[in-house]
């Protein structure tokens, strides 16, 4: 393989797939990125086995071929040249090398033979659509907070996307839990995506979405099967050719029943600016020193009072005005978790609706139904 | 039908003889259990054990108590014959033995003779057993009590024979009984001899702390300086004895000596309570050392669980347990501050030598000891040094603490000091046997091993420049606050070295504290201390986590929902063989319910009760408490110093850091004499 191409588009198709591959691995080819030059372009691929992301970039093939080399070393090293360099990439006829030479820097870089280098694209996808890359990114953004971490429940590691008939329309739908909290986001369901199964992309997956997307005009190809997902992203900007591929394996298991736990009667409204809530909450629980802080809602009668009490430090109090018509009502809930939510909020007015100290608290966007969240309270 | 030929048949004599010894007797300490528990019974002021070939070749155990007539000789050897159960009330038990199976399950298994002579007798007799074959009385000369001597045991049952462990164990096995034996009975005299041991002799404990005398012979001279005497009562249940500091820790559960009215137990219960007792003051592989007799109403206990009665039942399991919990922790928090005198020892055989006087044979630790005797400054050691050289006679002709002793290698030498000018040099010492092993962790808080062939802190020294001073220096500016200061517990301080330890100056001698690891227990005591007032936040779970359990698990569960639910836990029933979590402690960050509920599940079928959950949230405060906590490499104002000093003086359960190591170490001035030779 002899290639050379420019140091621009290496590095950006670099800083794409190297971040799939794991700092430490037992596998040694897991370490590497497969390089192909054929057809005037290298092509690009990562992967850690769950999770493949490949790309293709221009390039001037003197020889065709492939191989794999160290994935974060040639991406520092390729960072590290100066910008507008071109790089030639040469294979040695020991096939063992891989000499990178850019001006006067040289470097030599062992390699692994392109053949060992697994495949996640196997497979056929069912089920085919597309949507915008904002929609998309709004999905995931919305979502993702409320991944679990918690292994041992791992069909929460994940956003669950499906379909849903919902207003007389189908809704194409994104939702995630700990447990804790639930957060939901949907769209109005993209054409083609009638009939897909309900699938969970894991959290590693979701994270690479979020980076992937660049040009939120662009559209985002999604092919589903029932073990996969993989989702093109269409070239955007100056000097791309190909399109970026990240195909993921997607969690095995079933998503609970999460409508159970959205709850429907809540009929006490509170409507509270967004931010003024979230600097509140924010400032009272300074005075909290550990984590699972809790802060402390006292609303009635037009006000809302946060407190917060640390036994070792003091007190904290605020007072907001609010819109508010019903019982007064004391509830506790963790201000990590509200402040989790107020940053997910689009519109400048949060709408909370209560049941009682004990039951789960819905709070969504003003006037608007595309996205809401559910957040259990804390016993103080 | 009637013609069939009987398969079923009863069992002769002989076979169920040695079916019931191999119960009762599973190895040649159990016969020295249940004989001297006989002559304990009989009233015995002496009893006298004597062993060859660890148990297997002989046992002959002698006494001066009752004795017995000749009928009832021929008698006691028959199975089930005991003049110990009053009125066949199996719930009335004032003696060790009463089931009446010991000596006829020892005859079955060996060439058994008793020879015995009662006051109303003119002359003693005689009668043998021989794999379960009865010879007649015969007239004997002896003293009043009685002497059974046991040879060959396991002679008809090669099987169990085989199964024995070296000759060494099974010996340490029966030093083992005899010890827990004699704790019960100061009054009585023990002694314990043989070719295949080294002698173990107990005279009999007089006076009003005959029983800490007696402690202090059987667990170790330094014990009762480093154990606070324990003495509660809660409805009819009385607990006494002595508990060890958390400083003075073992690495088995050998050392824990349990007793339920006097008798010697070894239940899983009690031991479960005992760590619950102890549970953050000492990590988790270390064991606290015990002397703790529970005296109750006999029919309120039941010893008739197992035939070598090991384990007991309580009518009231749950009130025994909190009674052991809350008597040694309180008495821990009045112990407060304390540490234990070992490390002092530790510390004084630190300065002295390369070579542990550990390693002298006389030192050599008892059976059942694990830890390796080339550790010198082991915190905590209860073996230390400087105790060992005190209470074995024969060590003395090489006092590692007289520098004229008769071998230089244990005498102290500046150059295999710590203090010795280039501290370079000293990993390289060959004589050092283990290089590479720094003294004192730069790190306290992370746990480790003891260190070998310690000095003081030659790592963190070498990266020292020369001419490093204190870190802090204190002169006393008023004498009469110095004054004072001097007087209490800790001292005044003096100085910071290498920014951290503390060197304070009390009336007869100096402190050393290790600030970090003091102020991290201080920070986690009152951690803790806000947690217990403050109650624990829960988090409600949007759906109940539904976990399932077998039908007992899940019962024992709901029973004890209440206790779970003020620690953080909130389940119910969730039908018979499942329960629903739904609320968790606010506290866990991440947390694996279904886990954490099965651990705490078989904690409660195994000790019926839990100190899992708060164990892990005292974890996470322990965490906060050492990020929260001044660092080594921090330099102390004197006044910050002192301040330390008394709050720590304030704070019960500061004499240890959360790992169970010592947070201060003291040195009187006559030890530090005696590092001088002025002794």
């Amino acid at each position: 393989m002899k290639v050379t191409v420019e140091r621009a588009h290496l590095l950006k198709s670099l800083n794409h797939v190297h971040r799939v591959v794991e700092r430490r691995n037992t596998i040694p080819i897991l370490s590497n990125v497969l390089l192909r030059a054929e057809g005037g372009e290298l092509k690009l691929k990562a992967t850690d086995l769950d999770l493949e992301v490949s790309e293709a970039i221009p390039a001037m093939v003197a020889e065709p071929g492939a191989t794999t080399v160290p994935a974060h070393m040639i991406y520092d090293i390729v960072r590290k040249l100066q910008d507008g360099a071109q790089i030639e990439l040469a294979t040695r006829n020991d096939g063992a090398t891989l000499d990178l030479k850019a001006g006067r820097s040289k470097f030599a870089l062992q390699m692994l033979p392109e053949t060992d280098f697994p495949d996640l694209t196997a497979g056929t996808f069912g089920h085919r659509f597309s949507l915008s890359a904002a929609d998309l990114k709004r999905l995931v953004d919305r979502t993702q907070f409320a991944i679990s971490t918690e292994e041992t429940r791992y069909y929460l590691n994940g956003i669950y996307f499906h379909t849903v008939e919902a207003g007389g329309e189908l809704r194409f739908r994104a939702v995630a839990t700990d447990g804790h909290r639930l957060a939901q986001a949907e769209m109005v369901a993209p054409h083609g995506s009638e009939g897909m199964p309900g699938i969970i992309v894991p959290r590693k997956t979701v994270g690479e979405i979020q980076k992937l997307v660049e040009d939120p005009e662009a559209k985002v190809g999604v092919e589903v099967s029932d073990s996969k997902i993989r989702l093109t992203f269409a070239a955007a900007g100056e000097g791309a050719t190909g399109a970026v591929v990240l195909t993921s394996k997607l969690i095995d298991g079933t998503f609970p029943e999460y409508g159970r736990v959205i709850p429907q009667g809540n009929d006490k409204e509170l409507k509270v600016d967004r931010d003024e809530f979230a600097a509140a909450v924010d400032r009272v629980s300074t005075i909290s020193s550990e984590r699972g802080r809790a802060v402390k809602l006292t609303v009635g009668d037009g006000r809302l009072v946060l407190t917060v009490v640390n036994p070792d430090s003091g007190s904290a109090t605020e007072e907001l005005a609010v819109e508010y018509e019903s019982d007064p009502l004391d509830i506790g809930f963790n201000s990590r978790y509200l402040l989790d939510i107020a940053g997910q909020l689009e519109t400048d007015t949060a709408v909370f609706r209560l049941a009682d100290p004990g039951s789960p608290t819905l709070i969504h966007d003003f006037g608007q139904s595309n996205a809401l969240y559910v957040l259990m309270p804390m016993r103080v | 039908m009637s013609s069939a030929p009987s398969v079923v048949r009863q069992l002769s004599d002989d076979t169920i003889n040695r079916i019931a010894a191999g119960e009762v007797i599973e190895r040649p300490a159990s016969v020295v259990k249940e004989l001297v528990e006989n002559a304990v019974d009989a009233g015995a002021g002496r009893v006298e054990i004597v062993t060859a070939g660890g148990g297997k070749t002989l046992i002959r155990v002698t006494d001066d108590g009752s004795g017995m007539s000749r009928d009832d000789l021929a008698l006691a050897v028959e199975r089930h014959c005991t003049s110990k159960l009053r009125a066949d009330d199996l719930l009335d038990i004032h003696t060790l033995g009463f089931r009446g199976e010991a000596l006829p399950s020892i005859g079955a298994v060996s060439r058994l003779a008793i020879a015995t002579r009662h006051a109303s007798e003119p002359h003693g007799w005689e009668i043998t057993l021989e794999g379960g074959l009865k010879g007649e009385p015969r007239p004997a000369g002896l003293a009043r009590g009685t002497r059974v001597e046991v040879r060959d045991l396991f002679f008809s049952t090669p099987a169990r024979l085989k199964f024995l462990k070296t000759e060494r164990a099974e010996a340490a096995a029966i030093t083992e009984v005899v010890k827990r034996l004699a704790l019960a009975r100061p009054d009585v005299r023990f002694s314990l001899s043989g070719a295949d041991r080294s002698a173990l002799d107990l005279p009999v404990a007089r006076g009003a702390d005959a029983r800490l005398v007696r402690i202090a012979q059987v667990v170790g001279a330094d014990f009762p300086d480093n154990a606070v005497p324990i003495d509660a009562a809660r409805e009819g249940v009385e607990l006494v004895g002595y508990a060890g500091l958390p400083t003075y820790h073992r690495a088995a559960s050998t050392w824990q000596f349990l007793m339920v009215n006097g008798r010697p137990v070894r239940d899983r219960q009690l031991f479960g309570a005992l760590r619950g007792a102890y549970q953050d003051l000492m990590r988790a592989d270390r064991h606290p050392v015990v002397v703790l007799d529970i005296r109750l109403d006999p029919h309120e206990v039941d010893v008739n669980v197992h035939p070598t009665k090991a384990d007991v039942r309580f009518r009231e399991q749950g009130l025994v347990r909190g009674l052991v919990v809350g008597a040694i922790r309180e008495a821990m928090a009045r112990a407060g501050h304390r540490a234990s005198t070992t490390v002092g020892a530790a510390t004084l055989a630190a300065f002295r030598t390369g070579l542990g006087p550990g390693l002298g044979p006389d030192a050599a630790p008892p059976a059942g000891h694990h830890q390796a005797a080339t550790t010198p400054r082991g915190f905590g050691r209860p073996e230390s040094p400087g105790a060992a050289a005190g209470r074995s006679p024969s060590s003395y002709g090489r006092d590692p603490l007289r520098p004229s002793g008769g071998v230089p290698r244990e005498a102290w030498d500046w150059r295999v000091s710590p203090f010795r000018p280039d501290p370079m040099d000293r990993a390289q010492d060959p004589a050092d046997g283990d290089p590479g092993q720094s003294g004192i962790d730069p790190i306290p808080d992370e746990p480790q091993g003891d260190a070998p062939l310690s000095g003081f802190g030659e790592a963190m020294q070498a990266g020292f420049a020369p001419g490093f001073g204190v870190s802090a220096d204190i002169r006393a500016a008023d004498p009469a606050q110095d004054a004072e200061r001097a007087a209490r517990p800790l001292g005044a301080a003096r100085a910071q070295l290498h920014e951290n330890y503390i060197v304070s100056q009390t009336r007869d001698g100096f402190i050393l504290v290790d600030a970090h690891a003091a102020h991290e227990r201080l920070t986690y005591e009152r951690l803790k201390r806000q947690r217990a007032e403050a109650g624990i936040p829960r988090q409600m779970l949007l759906v109940p986590e539904i976990v399932e359990l077998p039908e007992e698990d899940a019962g024992r569960l709901a029973a004890h929902a209440g206790a779970l639910a003020e620690a953080g836990l909130v389940l119910e029933p969730f039908g018979p063989v499942a329960i629903a979590v739904r609320e968790t402690p606010a506290l866990f960050k991440r947390l694996d319910i279904a886990g954490l509920v099965r651990d705490i599940a078989d904690d409660l079928a195994d000790r019926d009760a839990s100190s899992r959950l708060d164990e892990r949230i005292n974890h996470i405060l322990s965490t906060m408490a050492c990020h929260g906590s001044v660092r080594t490499g921090r330099r102390l104002r004197p006044e910050e110093m002192d301040a330390l000093l008394r709050e720590m003086e304030a704070t019960p359960n500061s004499g240890q850091c959360n790992h169970g190591r010592p947070t201060w170490v003291e040195l009187k001035l006559t030890d530090i004499e005696r590092l001088f030779g002025r002794s």
